[in-house]
């Protein structure tokens, strides 16, 4: 039986103009008017992404004007040593982050390259090659991290902290147990020296945000690293090589780790398996609450400084009032719980 | 079985074009189980519903069915109470369903059974069909009582499923008749079943009739809404045909024929593309033509052969799970067949995955433009430029000038409306996100362009806008393949119709030479092989 193409008229004209649209869903059009309160913004500057620098500036001037001594310039000198090393792996676990990535292993694979770095001097090789060596190491596991992640099988959440639990051991085995305590010339870099007035551990944090900066903004693996994070089955579909950038960011975060590494080793002269303890949710933290997203796609280099910052701010003022840094950790937990919930309802 | 007493009239379509519904066939003598009554729901945009009124009574099959659009789904979802209707009311079981939400709907005995069915996998068979409501003795569960109660109630609906069998160890079939087993564990009056057979084979579907009729003897209501007319001929005693949001008629199945379902279903439909421009067929064409599937099966495709054109647009269609999205995914390389063979300009063509694809320069416009698509947050520029980034890059760095440039010249181009390139893409309509995923295949630069549902869910003036810059890609040498479901808007702009039914071409006729009720009969219809 088949149709005859002359239908018997049966249609009433005026209905025929939902025709095909019917009973889909109500046009995505209602999300831009949701957003609209979220552009709280003077003179060009949003003043959500910035969130944690006005944060930063209410406890500097609270802290200033409670105690004396606080303004003084080795106090921002203090500061700045402290976040230099969680700075740059920040940095790191922030482009990570971005592609909807993670890495839990950055603590003790800090440590791995300070111990390789550490024995290679104690066994009397050149400063030169034991630094290469020591970031070699850790770009190595920064490698085994990527190609593990991107075969998709488990959530890196899991790969790198299993990569973490074993690091751990291989860190405990290479030192015996015992840190490594004398770091000779990456001492000499990085133990209290100035350089112009300004730490030294300063110039590889500023090298790195800068790099990182430029990384997000205009490289094509950059570009891929928001993509993937963003949606990662239309970043597949439109021809990227998923897999092959998700190695190189991995890899890439071992690289910043290695120079973390070297960073944390020769401020305080000394390589061992628990050097960066904690690292891995400190550096989370310092970048969620800059602003980038928890789970991909949004986030940036800047952004993320500004969570270093405050984190690093926070510490300092409250070692400063005196009061036990048991009262820091209580402060920074709040703050990042705050991080995120805001985070959350800007989105 | 409470089959109505005869109706004259019910049959002449005259009447039905005069806007007045036909009153239901529907006896005195049985009880009337739910009562949709002059029903309305408007979403944005769109006028979904039209004053529809409906009838089931107690332990009959009723149909449900309509083009796609013809607001079937939206009627469910106002009688199972995910929305609520604009104007008219619903009555179930004597009482009104006022609250219109899914939980009161559920208590008054109204269940759906959807494709995607929420069941715990870890959990037993029992555990999910007793879930909420476990027997418990002495404050601890009691498993035993419910393996017996489930199997009681399995043996009693002829559903063949081990109680005590985790779900995830089951298969779809079997999943479904667990979610039937839940709805009757929890006294459902009326199952909805929706499209129950789109992910089962010929033997899981004849055993879903058998319980389907099974309830109706126990007398259970069934709304049975599915594509395929062998189906509800087999199973419905009454069906309800919709039409752009309205009722066009209720009717004893036994009253009617497939024939007139279809007719019923399609309506008069204006004049084919009136005025779309389409390229005049050159027979050089013919000879070389850009993709050519040779008798081409996967685990979906069966045999299928069809070629299309430089400078021409085919548009394949069919009800969702015919093949359709199987051959986009074969053509971008996310699939391989099993036999036949697929070449392009001549050559033979394996595509290795999406990045392999473009590069023998074949794009994909995916159906889903939020979930395969775009990347929501990064902006109009990027998610164009992403398809060739090495374009516009020089040793790894990006030129972000000439990324915007380029964007801003698309946006002209194919009118898209943002407020700047640098809006994220999750900021715009519908349409124009469409839009964008049509600037990147132009970015890409391919020579076969596949379009999955471009027109799904955008305005009409939207519609128009893809049509217009489907044929201009079309006009530039492109072959175009549109995969979509509605054939009305298919008919409209394309030069070839190819209609597919699970998995096989029934038809491939030139657009001028069919109709919407053809197309739609080959591919809901019962008879087979009619290809031509």
């Amino acid at each position: 039986m088949s149709v005859d193409p002359k239908a018997p008229v049966t249609d009433s004209p005026a209905t025929t103009e939902a025709g095909g649209l019917g009973a889909s869903a109500p046009a995505p059009e209602t999300s831009t008017s949701r957003r609209t309160w979220r552009t709280l913004s003077i003179g060009g500057l949003d003043l959500y992404s910035m969130w944690p620098i006005l944060v930063m500036i209410i406890i500097i001037i609270i802290t200033a004007v409670r105690t004396s001594n606080y303004l003084r310039v080795y106090n921002l000198e203090n500061v700045i040593s402290q976040i230099a090393p969680l700075g740059i792996v920040t940095m790191g676990q922030a482009i990570l982050l971005i592609s909807g990535g993670i890495d839990l292993s950055v603590g003790y694979n800090a440590s791995l390259a300070s111990i390789v770095t550490g024995l290679l001097l104690e066994h009397g090789h050149p400063l030169g090659i034991a630094i290469v060596a020591g970031i070699a190491a850790a770009t190595a596991v920064g490698l085994i991290n990527g190609i593990l992640a991107a075969q998709n099988r488990a959530h890196p959440f899991i790969i790198t902290l299993g990569v973490s639990i074993f690091l751990f051991g291989l860190d405990t085995q290479l030192t015996g147990g015992a840190p490594v305590n004398n770091m000779k010339g990456l001492y000499t870099l990085f133990g209290g020296t100035f350089a112009g007035g300004i730490p030294t551990v300063a110039i590889p944090l500023v090298v790195v945000v800068i790099l990182t900066y430029i990384f997000l903004r205009w490289s094509r693996l950059g570009r891929q690293a928001y993509a993937i994070g963003g949606n990662e089955e239309a970043t597949y579909l439109a021809g990227i090589r998923v897999k092959r950038t998700k190695i190189y960011l991995y890899t890439l975060m071992g690289l910043i780790v290695g120079v973390a590494g070297m960073v944390l080793a020769g401020q305080i002269n000394e390589a061992s398996f628990n050097l960066a303890q904690n690292y891995e949710l400190e550096s989370i933290a310092c970048a969620v609450i800059g602003g980038t997203a928890l789970f991909g796609g949004r986030g940036g280099a800047l952004r993320s400084l500004q969570g270093v910052a405050l984190y690093g701010v926070v510490e300092n003022a409250i070692s400063f009032a005196g009061l036990s840094s048991n009262y820091q950790q209580m402060a920074l937990g709040v703050i990042i719980v705050v991080a995120v919930m805001v985070a959350r309802v800007s989105r | 079985m409470p089959i109505s007493a005869d109706q004259p009239g019910n049959r002449d379509a005259s009447r039905v074009a005069e806007g007045a519904p036909v009153p239901d066939a529907q006896p005195p003598t049985t009880k009337t189980l739910l009562d949709v009554r002059s029903v309305s729901k408007r979403f944005p945009g769109v006028q979904a519903l039209t004053e529809v009124s409906c009838q089931v009574v107690a332990g009959e099959v009723h149909a449900l069915v309509g083009q796609n659009g013809a607001g079937k789904s939206t009627l469910v979802k106002c009688i199972t109470g995910v929305y609520a209707p604009d104007e008219g009311e619903i009555w179930f079981d004597g009482a009104r369903l006022q609250a219109a939400t899914p939980k009161q709907a559920a208590d008054a005995g109204i269940a759906v059974v959807h494709q995607r069915m929420p069941l715990l996998p870890s959990l037993s068979v029992a555990e999910n069909v007793h879930l909420g409501q476990l027997p418990t003795r002495l404050g601890l569960l009691d498993r035993r009582a419910a393996n017996r109660r489930t199997r009681e109630l399995l043996a009693r609906f002829g559903l063949e499923v081990d109680p005590e069998a985790p779900v995830s160890s089951l298969t779809v079939s079997e999943r479904q008749e667990v979610a039937i087993a839940r709805a009757l564990f929890r006294d459902a009056k009326l199952l909805v079943l929706d499209e129950p057979t789109a992910a089962l084979d010929a033997a899981q579907a004849q055993h879903l009739f058998a319980v389907v009729d099974n309830l109706r003897r126990q007398n259970v209501a069934v709304l049975y809404v599915s594509h395929y007319l062998e189906e509800i001929f087999a199973l419905a005693d009454r069906i309800t045909v919709l039409r752009d949001g309205r009722l066009v008629r209720t009717g004893r199945t036994a009253d009617t024929d497939e024939n007139e379902i279809v007719t019923l279903m399609a309506g008069h439909r204006p004049a084919v593309g009136a005025d779309v421009e389409r390229a005049p067929a050159s027979p050089a064409d013919a000879q070389a033509p850009s993709v050519r599937l040779q008798g081409v099966s996967t685990r979906v495709l069966q045999d299928v052969t069809l070629s299309v054109a430089p400078g021409e647009v085919v548009g394949i269609t069919g009800v969702i799970g015919a093949g359709g999205h199987e051959i986009a995914r074969l053509l971008f390389g996310l699939t391989v067949p099993s036999a036949g063979t697929v070449s392009l300009g001549g050559e033979p063509y394996r595509a290795r995955g999406p990045r392999d694809a473009l590069a023998q320069g074949v794009c994909l416009v995916p159906e889903d433009p939020a979930r395969e698509g775009m990347v929501p947050e990064m902006s109009v520029a990027s998610n164009i430029s992403i398809v060739d980034l090495p374009r516009f890059s020089q040793l790894g760095a990006l030129s972000l000038r000439r990324e915007r440039q380029t964007a801003r010249e698309y946006v002209q181009q194919l009118s898209i409306t943002t407020a700047s390139v640098d809006t994220p893409v999750r900021n715009l309509s519908g349409g124009n996100q469409q839009k964008v995923l049509l600037a990147r295949a132009l970015a890409a630069n391919a020579r076969v362009l596949v379009l999955e549902e471009p027109t799904q869910g955008v305005d009409v003036n939207a519609k128009r806008e893809i049509h217009r810059i489907v044929r201009g890609l079309a006009a530039d040498g492109k072959a175009v393949i549109v995969i979509s479901t509605d054939v009305q808007d298919l008919l409209e702009f394309v030069d070839r119709v190819i209609a597919l039914r699970r998995g096989a071409v029934v038809r491939d006729v030139a657009a001028g030479e069919t109709s919407f009720a053809e197309i739609l009969d080959v591919s809901v219809g019962a008879e087979t092989g009619r290809a031509a």
